[in-house]
């Protein structure tokens, strides 16, 4: 019985591993037999591929280390400002957090639009520099804080900024990884906002790329995907650890 | 500490606060009462009080009814079946293969590939099927990994005492699962389907990407693609309605959720 299960599990886990290996391997494979071809023409005649690429990652990067500065303050302001205020902007962030974008697109939209912001790099980076998710998952995280830590060096020091850097981020470090990872691949996934905010094609990404697939030749699809997905790939196997142990405290805290 | 100080640093933590705050404000709040706005008049040249004629317009669109319907059935079949998968397999993986590491890392994997990634294969492995079937499993693929980190969290906190105190008595495998797993579980278990309810609203980009195009096939039709369409006609007061059935709709959802989740909270 028990071997019985252990088996099924084990070919369930590569079943759900099989797409990713299966993409790795029609990179490389191409009328029955092994083959560089699909790569070549990524490589040398796919010229829109290169800018869409390096967008993909200069979005999620910028985004992901500004958002730490705003996240990391924002999440200890909560904690530290013992008032009725701080519960109100929390269970707001919560909300937001779960709406999807049907409902915070067209927001967005209009704000963009507002300030002239729109067909611009910023109109990609900006709202999700100020995405909520990842003040959240930090909010839980500090809740289990040591607050006692936090007074003693206020003997020292009446500098936020110290104290954050001193006190809070040495404590904070797994989860600050966490957020990091995440809000990463989520603008690294991003769709929809480049599709409808940005008309110039040079500065969409590599969702959009493969989003108009049909108008490039099949082959160059599966390298174009392995090139997409190692970066996270990579990421994960580092980390994965600490973001199981993460997506816990998160939902320890809404509980 | 002298009182003016800790004043000082209250101040100060308010002050950090608030870029968020203000970020969030500019980019989410202040537009969307603009949006309610938006929702009430006639068009954008002709800025006159409607009443609710546009929600009805919405209404009435037999395109918007369509994605509604499409929306609500992807939810009422997909949410149920990955939940179904996701407790069993948690269970199965904590009573049996503890070390197993590998076999929980398979089913979490998927949820940081980026979709965009993955669509090509997907592409070829499901050819030319017809119906929702590849969307669904996409769907199950990619958010199985959060309800099972979620469950085996919860699964982690019950002490075993429980289950030998429950083996003396002489319940079964199957019967302590019913009857102890599931109701100590039961706020992972609200938490996890309130994720997934979302998250099959937020399905588009699977969607999308796998069908290629603004229009897909009448029963892949959901909310997003109505709104995509609007949003490249750039009627903003069709947006705005639907935008509003949405958030309505989505509030009602998560409300009801996070309540469900505290309500059954298990305490010591």
């Amino acid at each position: 019985m028990k071997k019985a299960i252990h088996f099924i599990l084990s070919a369930l886990a590569l079943l759900f591993l099989f797409p990713v290996i299966e993409t790795f391997f029609l990179s490389f494979y191409s009328n029955g037999g092994f083959t560089l071809k699909a790569w070549r023409e990524l490589f040398f005649d796919c010229f829109i591929f290169y800018p869409m690429f390096w967008n993909s990652v200069l979005y999620s990067s910028v985004i992901t280390a500004g958002s730490l500065f705003i996240i990391v303050p924002g999440a200890f302001g909560l904690i530290m400002v013992k008032k009725k205020i701080s519960k109100w902007i929390f269970f707001l962030y919560l909300v937001l957090m779960m709406m999807p974008l049907q409902v915070t697109l067209l927001p967005n939209y209009i704000g963009l639009r507002d300030l002239h912001l729109l067909d611009t790099g910023m109109c990609i980076i900006l709202p999700m520099l100020f995405s909520v998710f990842g003040t959240v998952l930090m909010h839980q995280y500090m809740e289990n804080m040591e607050i006692s830590q936090i007074e003693a060096a206020r003997l020292e020091t009446n500098s936020v900024f110290r104290v954050l850097l001193h006190i809070v981020m040495p404590q904070m470090k797994s989860c600050i990884y966490a957020v990091s990872f995440f809000t990463f691949i989520e603008s690294y996934n991003m769709l929809e906002q480049p599709m409808l905010f940005l008309k110039n094609k040079r500065l969409q990404n590599l969702t959009v790329f493969i989003a108009d697939a049909d108008q490039y030749t099949g082959d160059i699809l599966f390298p174009a995907s392995v090139i997409f997905i190692v970066p996270v790939l990579l990421f994960y196997l580092l980390l994965h650890e600490s973001l199981q142990q993460n997506v816990c405290k998160l939902t320890g805290g809404c509980l | 500490m002298s009182v003016n100080r800790k004043l000082r640093w209250e101040q100060k933590c308010i002050f950090c606060i608030l870029p968020g705050f203000l970020g969030t404000a500019v980019f989410a709040l202040i537009p969307f009462f603009r949006m309610i706005y938006y929702a009430f008049v006639r068009s954008q040249f002709r800025r006159e009080f409607v009443f609710f004629r546009n929600f009805i317009r919405v209404w009435e669109n037999d395109y918007f009814r369509l994605a509604l319907k499409n929306s609500i059935f992807l939810l009422l079949r997909d949410v149920p079946v990955l939940m179904l998968t996701a407790v069993t397999l948690s269970i199965l993986l904590h009573f049996f293969f503890k070390k197993d590491a590998w076999v929980k890392a398979a089913f979490i994997l998927p949820m940081v590939i980026p979709t965009a990634g993955i669509v090509p294969v997907w592409k070829t492995i499901f050819g030319d099927l017809t119906g929702t079937l590849p969307v669904d499993l996409l769907f199950l693929w990619k958010n199985i990994g959060i309800c099972m980190i979620l469950m085996t969290a919860a699964l982690e906190k019950i002490p075993d005492s429980v289950y030998d105190a429950a083996k003396t008595d002489g319940a079964g495998f199957i019967k302590t699962q019913l009857f102890i797993t599931i109701p100590m579980t039961a706020p992972a278990l609200f938490f996890g389907t309130l994720l997934s309810v979302m998250n099959s609203y937020k399905i588009f980009k699977e969607s999308f990407l796998y069908y290629g195009t603004s229009y897909p096939p009448d029963y892949a039709y959901t909310l997003q693609y109505y709104m995509n369409n609007h949003f490249l006609k750039l009627d903003y007061q069709s947006l705005a309605a639907s935008s509003i059935y949405n958030t309505l709709l989505s509030l009602l959802l998560i409300l009801t959720g996070l309540r469900l989740t505290k309500k059954f909270q298990y305490t010591e």
